[in-house]
C-alpha cells in the first residue's frame, strides 16, 4: 500500500477548511509521526464496507477486531487486514464480548485498549452499542441515523457527554471539502445566491429487489432472534422495518436534511410531510416521502425547502441539494457531475465576473444555452452555468490518480480528533440537532398536518 | 461461365456457413442495483448497454459450466472460486467470489482444448461500476507462458504491464459483457485479469460463460 502522509492529509483538511483550493497531487512518502490508533469495526454490511475501505487507505492504524453476526463478513475483514497490513484481526459475534476482551480487560491489565470503534450496524443497534463503547471509555464513529428512536439518540448524546469521549456521527458531507467550500465560501461568504429563498433536494432511486442470500449463508434462527430479527429476510432488509430502522426518509433523507440546516445555519421552524407505502406492499416504512420545511436563514429571512425521497423511480434525477436565491443557485451533490452553479439573468454580471476572476468559481464547460424557442413568454431564458474550482476533494491516498473514497475525510476527521489534531465535524449533539427534521418528518406524515419544532427537538 | 460458378459457389458456402450459426443470447439475471452510485469516470468508457450482436456456431455451448477455477489469490476475501462457473448470475450475497486488491486473475480449465467463439463475463453488478485492466487470454499452457492469445484488453495505460489495450471499459450490469472471439481461438485455459474497479480496489466475479466446442 502506498501511504499518503499524515502531513499531506492535514494540509488537505486545513486548506479545505479555510476554503482555499489545493492541488490534486499531494506530496507522498514523507515522514509520518502520527500516533498509531487501535480500532475495531462493528457491522460489515454495505455501509460497514464503505467505512472499512476508507479506513484501510489510512496509515497508522492497528485494526484489532471485527464484530459481525456473519462468519463470511468477519473472514473478509480478517483476510484483507492480514494480507495488506500483516495484522491479526480477532473476530467477534457479540459486541459486549469484543469491548470486554479488546478494551476493558486490557486496560485493567495495563495494556492498550481500543482508541476508536466504528459502528455500522442496523439503526436499532446504534444506541446500545454506542453507549456501551462510550461507557467503556472508547471513542465512537457511528453511522447515521443515530438511532431508530429519538430516545435512543438522546441516550447516545448523554453517554457522550458523561464519558467525555468522542462521538462522531456519519453525516459525512460535514467533512467533505466540496461541501465545506460551498457553504463557507459561496453560500455564506460571498452570498452568491443573493437572498436565499428556497432549497430543493431529492434522493430518487429506481425500484429495487429485496436483498437475499443463499440458504447456506443464512444465520441460525436462534442467532437472528437473539439479535432482534424475525428472520433472514428481515436481517438483510432491516431498513424497511419498524423497530429496526426508519425507512428511506431516514436512510437517505438524513444526509440531505442535515445539509439544509447546515447551509442555512439555522434550525428548521416547521415541517409538513406526506408519505405512504405506494409500491413495496410488504414493507413497514413509507417508500415515497415529500416534505416542506421552513427555516429562518443566517440572512434572517424565511426560506422554504422542498425535499423528496422516492424509491420507486429514479426519474433520471439522482441525488442533490439545491440552494436557490435571488441572484443564483448552488446545486450540490456528492457526485461532482451533478454539482452546478447558476447565475440568475438579472444578477449583477460584474460581480459574477469578479467571482470567476478571483477563482471563487469557474465558468462551466457546459454547452451554451439551447436556442430552442421559448414556448411561453413568461419563461426565464436559460441561465449561465458555473462550477466550483477543481480538485477540492483529496486524492486517494493509495492512488493519487483518482479521488479518495467519499467517506474518507469524515473518517479521517474522527481519527485526527482522537489524536487531538482536529475537532469533530459532526459530534453527537450536533447530529441530534441535525436529525430532528428527519424524526419530525415521520411525525408530520402521521399527524397529517404542519408541525412546529420546539427546543426539545434539538437538545438531548 | 467459370466466374459465375465461382460466385454461386461462394454464396452457397457463405449461406451454408450462416445457416450453421446462431445469435448468442444470454440468460440474464434480475437487476439488483442497490446503494449510492459512485461516479464512473474513465477515459475509455463505452456507452451503457452496448453488447455486440455475436454469432456463434449452432453447436457451440457454454463449455465453462462446472469447470475448475483457480486464481492468483489463494484465499479469496469472500466466496469460493466455484461460484464463477456454477451457472448462478445473481449479484446477491453469497453468489460471487472476491479477490484481493491489485492486479489479480482467475483461470478456467476447460479440461481439453476447444475452439472458443465468445465469452460472457459478469463481474459484480449490484452497483454500476467499471473494472479496470480487464485482460482476457486463451492458451493451452496453464502457466500462460507460451501460446497465449489475448482476446480482450482494456488496459489503456499499460498499468498491468501486459501491453496497451484498445478495448473499451464497460459499466457492469446484469446483462453481462459479451466478448466476441473472432476468429475463434483454440485453447484449454482461459484467464481473466482485473485490477480493481471504480468503486473499490478488489476484484469480484459472479459468473463466466465460455462459448465453444
Amino acid at each position: 500500500m502506498n501511504a499518503i502522509t499524515r502531513r499531506s492529509f492535514l494540509k488537505t483538511a486545513a486548506v479545505a477548511g479555510s476554503g482555499l483550493v489545493f492541488g490534486a497531487n499531494l506530496v507522498r512518502a514523507q515522514q509520518n509521526k502520527d500516533e498509531v490508533l487501535d480500532i475495531a469495526l462493528i457491522g460489515f454490511g454495505a455501509q460497514g464496507r464503505v467505512l472499512f475501505e476508507s479506513i484501510m487507505k489510512l496509515p497508522n492504524l492497528r485494526f484489532r477486531a471485527i464484530c459481525d453476526l456473519r462468519p463470511a463478513q468477519r473472514r473478509y475483514v480478517r483476510l484483507w487486514v492480514k494480507k495488506t497490513l500483516k495484522q491479526d484481526v480477532t473476530e467477534y459475534v457479540d459486541f459486549n464480548e469484543m469491548i470486554a476482551k479488546e478494551h476493558t480487560e486490557n486496560v485493567k491489565n495495563g495494556k492498550k485498549g481500543l482508541d476508536g470503534v466504528f459502528i455500522a450496524t442496523p439503526d436499532f443497534w446504534h444506541s446500545p452499542m454506542t453507549c456501551a463503547c462510550l461507557e467503556a471509555g472508547i471513542n465512537v464513529y457511528c453511522e447515521k441515523m443515530m438511532s431508530d428512536t429519538k430516545e435512543g439518540a438522546r441516550k447516545m448524546v448523554k453517554a457522550m457527554q458523561k464519558s467525555g469521549k468522542l462521538l462522531q456521527i456519519g453525516h459525512q458531507r460535514k467533512s467533505n471539502p466540496r461541501y465545506i467550500y460551498a457553504r463557507e465560501k459561496l453560500i455564506k461568504g460571498a452570498e452568491i445566491c443573493g437572498q436565499l429563498t428556497n432549497a430543493n433536494g431529492q434522493w430518487n432511486r429506481a425500484v429495487t429487489t429485496d436483498l437475499t442470500c443463499p440458504k447456506k449463508l443464512e444465520l441460525p434462527k436462534e442467532v437472528l432472534e437473539k439479535y432482534g430479527y424475525k428472520d433472514m429476510h428481515q436481517f438483510l432488509n432491516w431498513r424497511w422495518y419498524k423497530g429496526l430502522g426508519r425507512g428511506p426518509i431516514s436512510d437517505l433523507g438524513a444526509h440531505q436534511m442535515d445539509i439544509f440546516g447546515w447551509f442555512f445555519d439555522a434550525r428548521p421552524k416547521s415541517i409538513m410531510a406526506s408519505g405512504s407505502v405506494d409500491f413495496y406492499k410488504d414493507k413497514d416504512w413509507y417508500d415515497n416521502v415529500m416534505c416542506i420545511i421552513q427555516y429562518d436563514t443566517f440572512q434572517k429571512r424565511n426560506a422554504r425547502v422542498f425535499y423528496q425521497v422516492l424509491t420507486t423511480t429514479s426519474a433520471g434525477g439522482g441525488y442533490f441539494e439545491q440552494f436557490m436565491g435571488t441572484d443564483g443557485a448552488v446545486k450540490m451533490s456528492e457526485n461532482p457531475a451533478l454539482t452546478k452553479i447558476y447565475k440568475e439573468n438579472g444578477a449583477d454580471k460584474a460581480k459574477w465576473d469578479s467571482y470567476v476572476a478571483n477563482g471563487l468559481i469557474q465558468k462551466s464547460a457546459d454547452p451554451a444555452p439551447s436556442k430552442t424557442a421559448i414556448a411561453d413568454a413568461r419563461e426565464s431564458k436559460a441561465l449561465d452555468t458555473y462550477a466550483m474550482p477543481d480538485n477540492l476533494f483529496p486524492t486517494d491516498p493509495t492512488d493519487p490518480s483518482k479521488s479518495a473514497p467519499i467517506h474518507l475525510p469524515h473518517v479521517l476527521n474522527f481519527l485526527d480528533s482522537i489524536r487531538g489534531k482536529a475537532k469533530l465535524t459532526c459530534d453527537g449533539a450536533h447530529a441530534f440537532e441535525a436529525e430532528a427534521a428527519v424524526f419530525k418528518a415521520v411525525d408530520a406524515i402521521e399527524a397529517k398536518k404542519e408541525l412546529y419544532f420546539e427546543e426539545s427537538d434539538f437538545v438531548a | 461461365m467459370k466466374k459465375t460458378l465461382l460466385v454461386i459457389l461462394s454464396a452457397t458456402i457463405a449461406l451454408a456457413s450462416y445457416a450453421q450459426t446462431k445469435k448468442l443470447v444470454l440468460e440474464v439475471p434480475q437487476s439488483q442495483l442497490s446503494g449510492t452510485p459512485v461516479p464512473v469516470k474513465l477515459p475509455n468508457l463505452e456507452p451503457k448497454g452496448t453488447n455486440p450482436e455475436v454469432m456463434i456456431p449452432v453447436d457451440a455451448t457454454n463449455i465453462a459450466k462446472g469447470k475448475k477455477v483457480t486464481s492468483s489469490d489463494d484465499f479469496p476475501l469472500i466466496g469460493e472460486l466455484e461460484l464463477v462457473t456454477d451457472g448462478d448470475k445473481d449479484a446477491a450475497e453469497g453468489c460471487y467470489v472476491e479477490l484481493m486488491n491489485g492486479l489479480q486473475w482467475i483461470q478456467i480449465d476447460l479440461e481439453k482444448s476447444a475452439d472458443i467463439y465468445a465469452i460472457a463475463l459478469w463481474h459484480y453488478h449490484s452497483q454500476e461500476r467499471a473494472y479496470k485492466d480487464v485482460i482476457v487470454q486463451i492458451s493451452d499452457d496453464p502457466d500462460f507462458k507460451s501460446g497465449v492469445t489475448t482476446v480482450f484488453n482494456n488496459d489503456d495505460d499499460n498499468s498491468a504491464k501486459m501491453g496497451v489495450g484498445k478495448n473499451m471499459t464497460w459499466v457492469e450490469t446484469n446483462y453481462g459483457k459479451i466478448i466476441e472471439v473472432k476468429p475463434s481461438v483454440k485453447g484449454r485455459y482461459v484467464r481473466f485479469y482485473s485490477n480493481g474497479n471504480t468503486t473499490n480496489d478488489t476484484n469480484a466475479y459472479i459468473e463466466v460463460e465460455i462459448y465453444g466446442k
